[in-house]
């Protein structure tokens, strides 16, 4: 039968064509399709996104939504706060920030801003509600307890109480 | 199905004529330089038009060559290897310019600048089918190192190649192809069937476990490359035992055993990725398959794979088995012919010059088109340092 | 909450029939919110074990439920002991990672032996009738589902952890027992679709591969086991 042959030389055909219009056309067409998917970065990597701008005069603190890590994932649930930009930041910070946005204090975030960009962060965070962590002279151990200079931000990961 | 011995001669076909072979070289000679960035309104300094043009000679002469002399895995080779040298020299180079070293410091996975590679790509299916979550510390629409650049470019190499991308693509597999290549002679020559499994089990674990933890399991704590990529610093026990595993995979699966028994180890006893691959080559129209009257059956195809893709119960079937790369290797080994590249549908040994023609058109054009720029980056590396 | 509203034991003591419904359909539907991440925690066990096993639906049927009839007797075990200790409530991270260590290595040299064990070919690994063997026998047959179902079951996962902890505001160890069975229901539902591996066909290469996939599982939880064990952190990043 001849069908299978012309089908055969017709998707041979095809999968040359495909190679041709790869750089030209279809890379883009499905790294676009990628994009559109409805997928996003693990928050235990990218933070979560963020809900509130506290302004601090020359620098501002940006407050992001909780993060809940997947049940088996070893990671606490946290919740991050970045201060930007480090050029307007002074050299020592102890900031009272109010995560809830309920105008209780939550937690005082104590830490040292060094000239140098590469020089290693270390924070004191102070629980005013029992709902955050506490923790003392903190690097960067795990990802839902940091604090760590990404670009032109400090971010700080206060772990939550489970 | 009755073969007929004039369509193909019993002996190895005299060399192809200079005219025709540059003839079936023009498409290369024309896509090259387009692929290399030489078009209208292209900017160029000298370092980085010297390595396009090196790059686009060396892949056109390859393809002449495989005209010419009507064999492939040789030449495919030679542009494979050159591709697991230089991918390193590019990326590592980059790395140490950008932030110092090979380890990747949590800043950097925190920023969603964690390079994407390839490899993950099966483990992240399910988490994200689930959870619509992208369990890897990049970012989904950024530029080139992006996760949906390596898919959507995965995508269409893999729609075009099938496994073939193990033998054309992957910057990786080069390396251990290299190292095989140097001895005369295999010293481990007996090797046990059943170790063509362990990459599916490898891949079958990962996934489970990538699933369970909500991270990409292979590259945590398996993947070999990460010895000429990059890695996850270590900062406490746990890390410097992963880093402890990959660096003893590497030496193990890429340098000592290929040098031992002249086979693809890694890819054929380890990698989950090249498992994953395989499936793919269901519905490649693009296969090797055995015509059984001419074959006697000698097994120099299958001594000849360097990936274990021929048993004696695949040759006697007429086929090869479903992690075959596509290399050429065992065409180009059978002293008889009876082995030959073949598009699915068609009549088998009824002129396979096309189907291997058709195949390489797309597969050569594919590889230039990715691995071209990554040979091409190499050089570029190299001169601006040494030169 | 209106502050006129009872407390939970008040409830029990005056409403008991509503206390019970109430309290149990939270272990329900707490269980079936953790069923997710119970068969993606189990998954690395279960899919390659009954993966070596024969084909059948009614032959995986009864794996899956001597697993899950043993993975309960694993939650109830620790219910029953956790409770006699006081322990239920606090379950503080150093003596759970502990715990966590030793059946994490436990799981890993029954998964080992499992794997060699399964080694002639499309043979069930565990026979018919003796499902829920557990340790050798005299013929030196493998440990079972049984045994694997009863270490996933003594496993601390999160989910087990905050149905632990919220078992023990009940009033009873009994209320507590009849809790955790609840929960363990809606975390079970999910395990149904498992049944369906009994229609993949077996052959030398699908067992190979099972197995093959039980010792990389089993050598990872052996790893894992260790670093709890010496108080390690578990992860590398």
């Amino acid at each position: 039968m001849k069908l299978r042959p012309i089908l055969g030389y017709t998707a041979a055909g095809a999968t040359v064509l495909v190679a041709l219009l790869t750089p030209f056309f279809l890379y883009d067409f499905f790294s676009k399709g990628v994009v559109a998917l409805p997928l996003h970065v693990d928050e235990v990597y990218s933070g979560g996104p963020t809900v509130r701008t506290i302004p601090m005069g020359a620098y501002s603190i940006n407050v992001h939504r909780p993060v809940y890590p997947h049940m088996l994932q070893s990671e606490k649930p946290f919740v991050q706060l970045d201060w930007q930009p480090v050029s307007a930041l002074p050299q020592h910070i102890s900031d009272v920030v109010d995560i809830d946005g309920d105008g209780q204090p939550g937690v005082r975030v104590s830490f040292d801003v060094p000239r140098d960009p590469k020089a290693p962060l270390h924070v004191d965070v102070d629980s005013l509600n029992p709902r955050y962590e506490s923790m003392h002279h903190a690097g960067k151990e795990k990802y839902s307890r940091l604090i760590v200079r990404v670009d032109n931000v400090i971010l700080v990961r206060v772990p939550l109480v489970r | 199905m009755a073969t007929d011995a004039r369509i193909l001669p019993l002996t190895r076909p005299a060399p192809r004529g200079i005219l025709r072979s540059l003839l079936l070289t023009l498409p290369i000679f024309i896509w090259s330089p387009l692929m290399m960035g030489f078009r209208p309104g292209a900017k160029f300094d000298p370092v980085s038009t010297t390595a396009a043009a090196i790059t686009a000679l060396f892949m056109t002469v390859l393809f002449y060559i495989m005209m010419r002399t009507n064999s492939t895995y040789r030449w495919r080779r030679i542009f494979f290897v050159s591709l697991g040298i230089l991918f390193p020299i590019g990326f590592i180079h980059n790395l140490y310019v950008m932030r110092g070293s090979m380890g990747i410091p949590i800043e950097e996975m925190i920023a969603g600048r964690t390079p994407f590679c390839f490899m993950p790509i099966p483990l992240l299916i399910l988490p994200a089918a689930f959870t619509r979550t992208v369990i890897f510390p990049g970012s989904i629409a950024s530029s080139s190192h992006g996760i949906a650049a390596m898919v959507g470019l995965w995508l269409a190499l893999t729609l075009v190649m099938g496994k073939g991308w193990c033998s054309y693509a992957c910057f990786f597999g080069g390396i251990e192809e290299g190292v095989a290549a140097i001895p005369p002679r295999a010293k481990i020559r007996k090797l046990d069937p059943r170790l063509r499994y362990i990459p599916w089990a490898v891949l079958l674990a990962m996934v489970l476990l990538s699933l369970a933890l909500f991270e990409p399991a292979y590259c945590m704590w398996l993947c070999p490359f990460k010895a000429v990529s990059e890695y996850v610093a270590a900062r406490n026990t746990v890390g410097l035992v992963q880093n402890v595993i990959f660096i003893l995979l590497f030496a193990g699966l890429v340098i000592v055993l290929p040098f031992l028994t002249k086979k693809r180890t890694q890819c054929s006893w380890f990698c989950p990725f090249g498992a994953f691959q395989s499936i793919f080559n269901k519905i490649s129209i693009f296969e090797m398959r055995i015509d059984k009257e001419r074959c006697k059956p000698c097994l120099v195809c299958q001594n000849a794979c360097p990936n274990l893709s021929l048993s004696k119960e695949s040759v006697a079937r007429g086929e090869t088995l479903l992690s075959c790369m596509k290399c050429g290797a065992c065409v180009d080994a059978c002293p008889r012919q009876a082995i030959v590249w073949h598009i699915k549908g068609t009549q088998i040994a009824w002129k396979p010059e096309r189907a291997r023609l058709m195949f390489l058109y797309a597969a050569w054009a594919m590889a230039i088109m990715f691995g071209g720029s990554i040979i091409a980056q190499g050089i570029i590396t190299i001169l601006h340092v040494f030169v | 909450m209106c502050h006129l509203s009872p407390t939970p034991a008040r409830m029990a003591r005056e409403y008991p029939l509503m206390a019970a419904f109430v309290s149990y359909g939270e272990a329900l539907a707490l269980g079936l919110a953790s069923g997710p991440a119970c068969i993606a925690a189990c998954g690395p066990v279960l899919i390659p074990s009954m993966l070596t096993e024969r084909t059948g639906f009614r032959h995986h049927a009864r794996y899956l439920s001597a697993f899950l009839a043993a993975r309960l007797v694993g939650y109830m075990l620790f219910a029953v002991v956790a409770w006699e200790l006081g322990a239920l409530a606090s379950m503080l991270p150093a003596p759970r990672l502990l715990m966590m260590g030793v059946v994490y290595l436990m799981l890993a040299c029954v998964l080992l032996w499992y794997a060699y064990s399964a080694r002639r070919s499309c043979a069930p690994s565990c026979a018919d009738s003796k499902l829920i063997q557990i340790g050798e026998n005299r013929n030196r047959n493998v440990a079972g589902a049984a045994a694997l179902g009863l270490l996933t079951g003594l496993n601390l996962c999160p989910p087990f952890v905050v149905a632990g902890i919220r078992a023990a505001q009940l009033g009873s160890m009994a209320a507590a027992l009849v809790f955790f069975l609840a929960f363990f229901l809606g975390t079970s539902i999910w395990f149904v679709p498992f049944v369906g591996l009994g229609c993949i066909v077996r052959n030398q290469a699908i067992i190979t591969v099972a197995r093959m996939a039980m010792v990389l599982i089993a050598l990872y939880y052996l790893l894992i086991g260790i670093a709890m064990l010496l108080g390690k952190k578990t992860y590398g990043y």
